[in-house]
């Protein structure tokens, strides 16, 4: 008998749809996949079943009763748990403070047991082998992996015997999404149920025994995973056939330098970091996560401290601040990592967000013309196929794809050239990824110059023109033509932290 | 327009609010609504209004204000001090304590921008720092009446309105342009609801936060003179009760105390309402102390009922029903 049985669930957020009739079906010991494009309904059903958000209508049974939970409390007490990307973990408390948070072991006077809390945490850290983790380590100080690494662990701590895991690989380096699929597997194999969530299909076809597929707001099929075909999936979920995922590589570059950077460098993170950006080229960063690909990107964007030299169109440029780096046409714009911390505000509109960077440029005598900027949003609204209600929806309710394509607006609209993005395909559907890399070659053939770093190797792999491997803070190689592989990547991010 | 309505809930609230206090006060008080007594309301209320202007912008870049009762408080006794009763001198003194408002207001922002001061310390610092000032200037004396001019624009007439009405419509006007029509706005609502984003998206933070203070410094400063042209004497503590309705203005006004959010016109409202309370509660015959407890208990009520919480769970209960 199948452990959770979903029968006609429905989820109405006043006129918008988010799930209508969604069905599914997952066995205790197996690892269950959810796919489809973000906006399916994915992350609905997942809020429903881990009790952040009530349905309106159809039944859930888990162990063949009713659940309908009020909360995410209720849902624990029965067993489910989620992680989200969305991390809900305390800066300001330790790893093991924040994994047992509201449910810290207590002595006789209902004090926190420290003793015991340490003992379990390490308990649950070596049972499970999780990667370097000190429990008393201050969240804040931690890199957004080992944040993610600590949600994961948080959802294990208690009797969870459904685990929902919602794009948790994507913050992760290769090593560690590697552990995680591992451990995936562990706990299917301890008899519970894993509800997988990821935009990566090799990760899929690793771990899932079975997937459900989603689409528009609703589930429209279910396979055996040994049953279907990568091909078959990729056109259940998107609805047609989608020819590539990867635009054709067509070299743009010119030889004139849009970007040189000479001896970069900020803290420990980043020491002396030289190369050169051309108009019309798209530069791949990679390498192993922490390695001063994040400093790299701050130093560039003003948003860090940093010493060196750089020159942008081949004028020295001293970039104190990101509004220096986005002043006028020869400045430089960013698609930060952190799309809902750093890239949009989450409460006001799309419209808000889009011009947010360039309002002073829909002015007349100091006054807004509310014309000019609506003719301008509805232009790159269309442009970029964002899919919102009206330009007025507040951008928190958008799905992840459509966030970071009203970022990749914003940056647009500065009419800065050189264009850095970082990981910008982080929990972004694979529709929408095409569309992304699409728009990037596009750009490329305009004369932009992009600067792209991506935590998904294939992608630089198969986007880039030249790639640049980093390491330690500094370049340790670049790859050029054929010499672009995963294998060359890892082998200059990784040879000589070896021999160290 | 239900889009409008929508969007300004919060707002919409607080005038049906005030308007609901009024018809009560009438109840309570009949000759609550005459024209005289609507005028002194408008009057009284355009006092907190002007102050709480000021502590709108701060509230909505995510700051807060403590310092208003003693700006205020110092521009009224150093105008009275600096005029000696005569209009003239209002000449240089008006624009000179202007400046002293901006000047603190100033501080206060490059305090909170540049060196990172939590907004509650800083400005509690300098409203103490204030007070010592003028308790060593004025050695507690009293000071000279108020120019005869500054009356004028506190309690005079124009065409039957009184003047400081249309006083704060225009700065209504002002305050309206600057949130809605200007490019500060916008910036303004982004550094208020997150000041990562907003400086990541390009938007000179540190200098939108020192305005939003320069401008509370302006208002209360400004306040203060003409607060000394209604009582005809400026003297020690006449600023205190501003501190707690100007940020209740605003609260009541629909705006979030986390910043992000808000308009001027909402606190306008609020300004009105709070007014309108301090007419009705003695209507009631209570005694003073009680009256204070019900002034507060009622603030906090209607504080909670115009907060997005609250306005949540409206909604959330509707989302039910249908």
């Amino acid at each position: 008998m199948d452990l959770v049985t979903v029968n006609g669930l429905s989820k109405r957020y006043g006129g918008i749809v988010a799930l209508s009739e969604a069905t599914f079906g997952a066995r205790a010991g197996e690892v269950h996949a959810l796919l489809g494009e973000n906006g399916a309904g994915k992350s609905t059903f997942i809020q429903i079943l881990s009790g952040a958000v009530q349905h309106d209508g159809g039944s859930i049974l888990v162990d063949g009763r009713d659940y309908r939970p009020a909360n995410p409390d209720a849902a624990q007490a029965r067993g489910i748990a989620a992680v989200f990307q969305e991390l809900s973990l305390i800066p300001d408390l330790s790893v093991e403070q924040n994994i047992w948070f509201r449910h810290e072991p207590r002595t006789l006077l209902r004090t926190v047991n420290r003793k015991e809390m340490r003992r379990k945490t390490l308990a649950l850290l070596e049972k499970y082998n999780f990667p370097a983790l000190r429990p008393d380590q201050e969240l804040r100080r931690l890199t957004l992996a080992e944040r993610q690494i600590v949600e994961i662990a948080k959802g294990l701590a208690k009797d969870t015997r459904i685990l929902i895991l919602d794009e948790a690989t994507s913050a992760l380096p290769a090593r560690e999404a590697e552990w995680l699929l591992k451990l995936t597997r562990q706990l299917a194999a301890e008899g519970r149920l894993v509800i997988f969530i990821s935009h990566r299909m090799a990760e899929v076809r690793a771990i899932a025994d079975r997937l459900t597929i989603f689409r528009n707001g609703s589930t429209v099929a279910a396979h055996e995973a040994n049953a279907v075909s990568d091909n078959e999936i990729v056109t259940q979920m998107i609805g047609r056939h989608l020819d590539r995922l990867y635009p054709e590589r067509v070299a743009t570059a010119t030889d004139s330098i849009a970007l040189s950077v000479k001896g970069v460098s900020s803290g420990s993170r980043l020491s002396g970091v030289d190369f050169a950006l051309r108009e019309g080229e798209v530069l791949g960063v990679g390498g192993l996560q922490g390695h001063g690909q994040r400093e790299l990107f701050q130093a560039l964007f003003g948003a860090t401290r940093a010493s060196g030299t750089i020159e942008l169109w081949g004028k020295p440029v001293s970039i104190g601040n990101p509004r220096q780096a986005l002043t006028g046409k020869d400045g430089i714009a960013l698609v930060p990592e952190d799309r809902r911390g750093q890239g949009l505000l989450l409460t006001k509109s799309v419209r808000e967000n889009l011009t947010l960077s360039v309002i002073k440029r829909f002015t007349e005598n100091g006054l807004l013309s509310r014309q000019k900027e609506a003719a301008l949003v509805k232009e790159m609204v269309d442009f970029l196929r964002i899919k919102a209600g009206t330009p007025e929806q507040l951008a928190g309710t958008l799905s992840g794809g459509n966030q970071q394509k009203v970022i990749f607006g914003k940056m647009l609209l500065t009419q800065a050239r050189v264009l850095l993005l970082y990981d910008p395909t982080r929990g972004v559907d694979v529709g929408t990824k095409g569309e992304i890399f699409q728009l990037m070659r596009d750009l490329a053939s305009k004369g932009y110059a992009i600067l792209f770093h991506s935590s998904d190797m294939p992608e630089l792999v198969h986007v880039a023109d030249r790639v640049l491997v980093m390491r330690n803070g500094r370049i340790a190689a670049t790859l050029e033509g054929d010499h672009i592989s995963e294998e060359e990547i890892l082998r200059a991010a990784m040879l000589e932290t070896k021999a160290a | 327009m239900s889009a409008f309505l929508a969007r300004n809930r919060l707002i919409v609230l607080a005038y049906a609010g005030m308007v609901v206090l009024l018809l009560v006060t009438a109840l309570f008080s009949p000759g609550f609504l005459s024209v005289s007594n609507m005028r002194s309301t408008v009057v009284l209320a355009a006092f907190v209004g002007i102050v709480a202007l000021g502590q709108t912008f701060v509230i909505i870049g995510g700051g807060i204000d403590l310092s208003v009762p003693w700006v205020l408080n110092s521009a009224a006794i150093i105008m009275a001090l600096l005029c000696g009763g005569q209009d003239l001198p209002l000449v240089w003194v008006m624009p000179l304590l202007l400046a002293g408002g901006a000047f603190i207001g100033l501080v206060n922002g490059i305090g909170v921008a540049r060196f990172g001061v939590p907004p509650i310390i800083m400005t509690l610092a300098t409203n103490v720092i204030l007070q010592g000032l003028i308790l060593v200037l004025t050695g507690g004396s009293p000071t000279p009446s108020a120019p005869a001019l500054i009356q004028f624009l506190s309690v005079g007439r124009i065409g039957g309105f009184p003047v400081i009405a249309l006083i704060w419509l225009a700065l209504t006007l002002v305050a309206t342009l600057l949130l809605s029509k200007a490019a500060f706005g916008r910036h303004l609502y982004a550094l208020g609801t997150s000041a990562t984003v907003a400086e990541f998206s390009g938007v000179p933070t540190a200098r939108t936060t020192v305005l939003t203070y320069v401008i509370s410094g302006l208002t209360a400063a400004f306040a203060g003179m003409l607060l000394t042209g209604y009582s005809g004497q400026a003297y020690l503590g006449m600023g205190d009760a501003y501190l707690f309705t100007s940020i209740a203005a605003v609260a009541i006004g629909g705006a979030s105390i986390l910043g992000g959010s808000g308009h001027y016109l909402g606190t306008v409202a609020g300004a009105m309402v709070l007014t309108i309370l301090t007419g009705l509660l003695p209507a009631l015959n209570l005694s003073s102390g009680a009256l204070l407890i019900v002034y507060g208990a009622v603030i906090l009520l209607t504080v909670s009922v115009g907060s997005e919480t609250f306005a949540g769970l409206g909604g959330r209960l509707r989302r039910k029903e249908g």
